[in-house]
């Protein structure tokens, strides 16, 4: 235990002395939170360069609708009422006459849009009017543009938000020709169709001290995103920045000789062990740096509320089994290879216990207790991830899920520490020859 | 007692027989050389005495006791390659490497052997910015602190100057002074002969050749011939009863085939050429090693299969 316990401290001031460490405690989250944060940031600076929309309308009717439509929204939105700075892009109209020759006329535009004279056209066919008493449906549009009722051409991408804002626009042009034609008031119309607010509230409560009963609170639907994702999305963080250089410092020491020194000192387990608990260490360190950090920036916004203490316990449990898990994966793929390139291509198979559950996140959130979330959670692997994100949202787990997940998870943690520790008693002193995952298995069962 | 003892090992390693059914014994106290062409199972036979290899077969024994999936504070392991952490300070390295053997801190034997073997003032400096040979004195003192009963050193004077030849050599005579025992290979067969009790010689995996350096020349007898003659190699083609000239530069070593007489080599010699030293010995070790390992071993093989 005691040369176990030297070479982890060996590692572990080695790897938190460095500036790179430092600089990484400091850099990692900007990168993990930086692609929302750019996100934020680009949605804050719109593109408000002018659109220029040509409508060709075969109706007679429906282009001033939707033209005074667009003009209402343009009113309504162009600007944010708080700064006075324009925030959206402004519409504007032409509508040129219908041609003879449709297909010369639609090409003509064409043109127009592909030297940015005009953003995109629009085409609105008489059958727009005929009332539906269905719902419209994504495949009632015509696979033939021009025998659709409404046909919009650009060459933007399908992402932006052109098309929304002129499906709307161009929809409610449409009700109101139709409204006027059947002969209804718009505006009570529009009055007897408004929406109302839905408040969003959590679950009324009963003190079980004082029997008292707590009014429901108002939901913080941000906080109650933010506060999972960004638990899950630290742990992660932390176990990939923790795990990931294991893989090239054991193959570094392997290609530099260092390792038959040390196994002169001590056993192959004993060595990894010592260098899976420095990494763990380091894992502890940069943990307690963010959410002792975490917290006191909480407070100090007033929102010390949001933090969620009762699942610091499992998030360290989690931390642990996770680092641990992986990083003995790491050394004993690390051992098996030969260059630090070699170990870089494994990284992605290292990674993907932390990466699946990045991409199965939303799907999660959006039914934490399905019987597929519920599934996923308790996959070994992915239950430090998944369970911890499940447990951290207002709807909860069951009670048993954690300690079955936690059980699923020490158990896979201890076998793949087992079987790490025997491919890397074998691969560690192998040179020269890559070995195959046939190989691996086969020193993991035989030692 | 022994300090080492291999009993039947064989190691392998997929198809390759690293090791193939090996006997010894190493006394307690001898400085014990392994000889051998590279590839022949001298290292893997030294880790498996460092309990880095397990044997297929066979069983190997330090101070009577196998070392099977554990450590010993009594065994210093050198390997032939240079295994530091570069970018560590060498006093700071030592001192771990010296409490990962012995479990108890070691900077004052540390410093001894800095002082020894003249690397005081680099003691803070990173093992990246010494030189291989200093590299391979900081190397040595991770394994010789704090004095292991058992120093196995892998070709421990590849790449020194003489200087630090001396140096190295020096340390490890007073390791053995102490009461050490000393398991070195080498291809230096100088060094062998000059520093080792006893030589054995590994080929193929196998051992050929194992006791003291006279007992192994005393297989071979008296049976070469150091000539310097006038002309040099020119003067000694094709004289009677000599299997092979080999050429030294200043001196000439003559093979006498068996049963040769010394006398009518002279007598051929005297007839051709001007001799101005003549002496009968016992052949090298470096010519009995090149006769098992060389060449010419391998054509009468050939011929024998």
């Amino acid at each position: 235990m005691h040369r176990i316990l030297l070479i982890a401290r060996r590692d572990y001031l080695a790897t938190i002395r460095t500036r790179a460490f430092i600089f990484g405690l400091v850099v990692a989250p900007i990168l993990f939170g930086g692609g929302f944060l750019g996100v934020a940031l680009m949605q804050s600076r719109p593109d408000i360069k002018e659109r220029r929309i040509a409508i060709i309308d075969r109706t007679g009717v429906v282009a001033a609708a939707v033209v005074q439509v667009a003009e209402e929204k343009n009113a309504k939105g162009l600007f944010d009422k708080a700064s006075h700075r324009q925030v959206r892009p402004r519409y504007v109209f032409e509508t040129p006459a219908p041609a003879a020759d449709a297909q010369l006329q639609r090409l003509e535009l064409s043109e127009r849009v592909r030297h940015e004279k005009l953003y995109a056209f629009i085409e609105i066919n008489p059958t727009s009017l005929q009332p539906s008493w269905r719902p419209a449906r994504d495949t009632d549009t015509n696979a033939d543009p021009a025998s659709s009722a409404v046909a919009i051409y650009s060459n933007a991408s399908g992402l932006d938000d052109v098309r929304r804002w002129l499906d709307d626009s161009i929809n409610d042009g449409i009700r109101r020709v139709r409204l006027a034609q059947a002969g209804v008031d718009r505006g009570r119309f529009d009055a007897l169709l408004s929406g109302v607010k839905v408040g969003s509230f959590g679950l009324v409560s009963r003190d079980p001290k004082t029997g008292e009963i707590h009014e429901a609170a108002k939901k913080n639907e941000v906080a109650e995103f933010a506060v999972p994702f960004g638990l899950m999305l630290l742990l992660g963080m932390i176990v990939m920045v923790g795990s990931s250089p294991m893989l090239s410092a054991v193959t570094e020491d392997k290609a530099n000789r260092l390792v038959e020194m040390l196994l002169g000192l001590a056993t192959p387990v004993e060595l990894m062990a010592g260098k899976v608990l420095g990494a763990l260490g380091v894992s502890l360190t940069s943990s307690a740096f963010y959410i002792i950090g975490g917290t006191l920036a909480l407070e100090g916004m007033g929102m010390s509320g949001l933090v969620p203490f009762g699942v610091f316990p499992w998030f360290y449990i989690y931390l642990i089994a996770d680092v641990t898990f992986l990083c003995s994966l790491a050394a004993a793929l690390g051992a098996g290879c030969n260059s630090p390139q070699e170990a870089q291509q494994l990284a992605i198979v290292l990674l993907s216990p932390v990466m699946i559950p990045y991409f199965l996140f939303t799907f999660v959130m959006q039914q934490p207790n399905g019987a597929i979330s519920t599934a996923l959670s308790l996959f070994p692997p992915f239950t430090p991830m998944l369970m911890l994100l499940r447990q951290t949202m207002p709807s909860g787990v069951p009670l048993w899920q954690p300690w079955v997940g936690l059980i699923g998870v020490l158990a896979f943690t201890a076998v793949m520490v087992w079987a790490a520790a025997r491919i890397f008693r074998v691969a560690i002193l192998m040179q020269g020859k890559t070995p195959k995952a046939a190989d691996l298995v086969r020193w993991a069962v035989r030692g | 007692m022994d300090a080492v003892q291999i009993s039947n090992v064989t190691k392998t390693f997929g198809e390759v027989t690293a090791v193939d059914d090996l006997t010894l014994t190493i006394p307690e106290g001898a400085v014990y050389g392994f000889i051998g062409p590279n590839g022949s199972g001298k290292t893997t036979t030294m880790r498996m005495t460092a309990g880095i290899f397990y044997p297929d077969r066979g069983d190997v024994r330090v101070f009577g006791k196998q070392l099977l999936g554990a450590r010993s504070e009594l065994i210093g392991y050198l390997p032939e390659e240079r295994g530091l952490y570069r970018k560590m300070a060498v006093l700071p390295m030592l001192e771990f490497y010296g409490e990962l053997r012995s479990g108890r801190k070691v900077t004052a034997e540390v410093e001894y052997w800095l002082a020894k073997l003249d690397l005081k003032k680099w003691a803070s400096q990173k093992v990246q910015t010494l030189s291989k040979g200093m590299s391979q004195k900081v190397q040595f003192i991770a394994v010789v602190v704090p004095a292991p009963k058992l120093l196995i050193l892998d070709e421990p004077f590849t790449g020194l100057d003489p200087v630090s030849t001396d140096a190295l050599r020096e340390a490890i005579l007073e390791l053995r002074r102490r009461g050490a025992t000393v398991i070195l290979s080498t291809h230096d067969m100088q060094v062998a002969e000059d520093m080792c009790d006893y030589i054995c010689m590994i080929f193929r995996g196998k051992k050929v050749l194992d006791g003291t350096l006279s007992s192994i020349q005393d297989r071979y007898g008296n049976d070469t011939i150091r000539v310097a003659a006038d002309g040099g190699t020119a003067c000694l083609e094709d004289l009677p009863d000599v299997e092979k000239v080999r050429d030294l530069g200043q001196v000439q070593e003559l093979r006498m085939a068996r049963g040769c007489d010394p006398q009518r080599v002279l007598r051929a010699l005297v007839e051709r050429t001007r001799i101005t030293s003549f002496s009968i010995t016992k052949p090298s070790l470096h010519d009995i090693f090149v006769r098992i390992a060389g060449p010419e071993a391998g054509q009468a093989e050939a011929q024998h299969a």
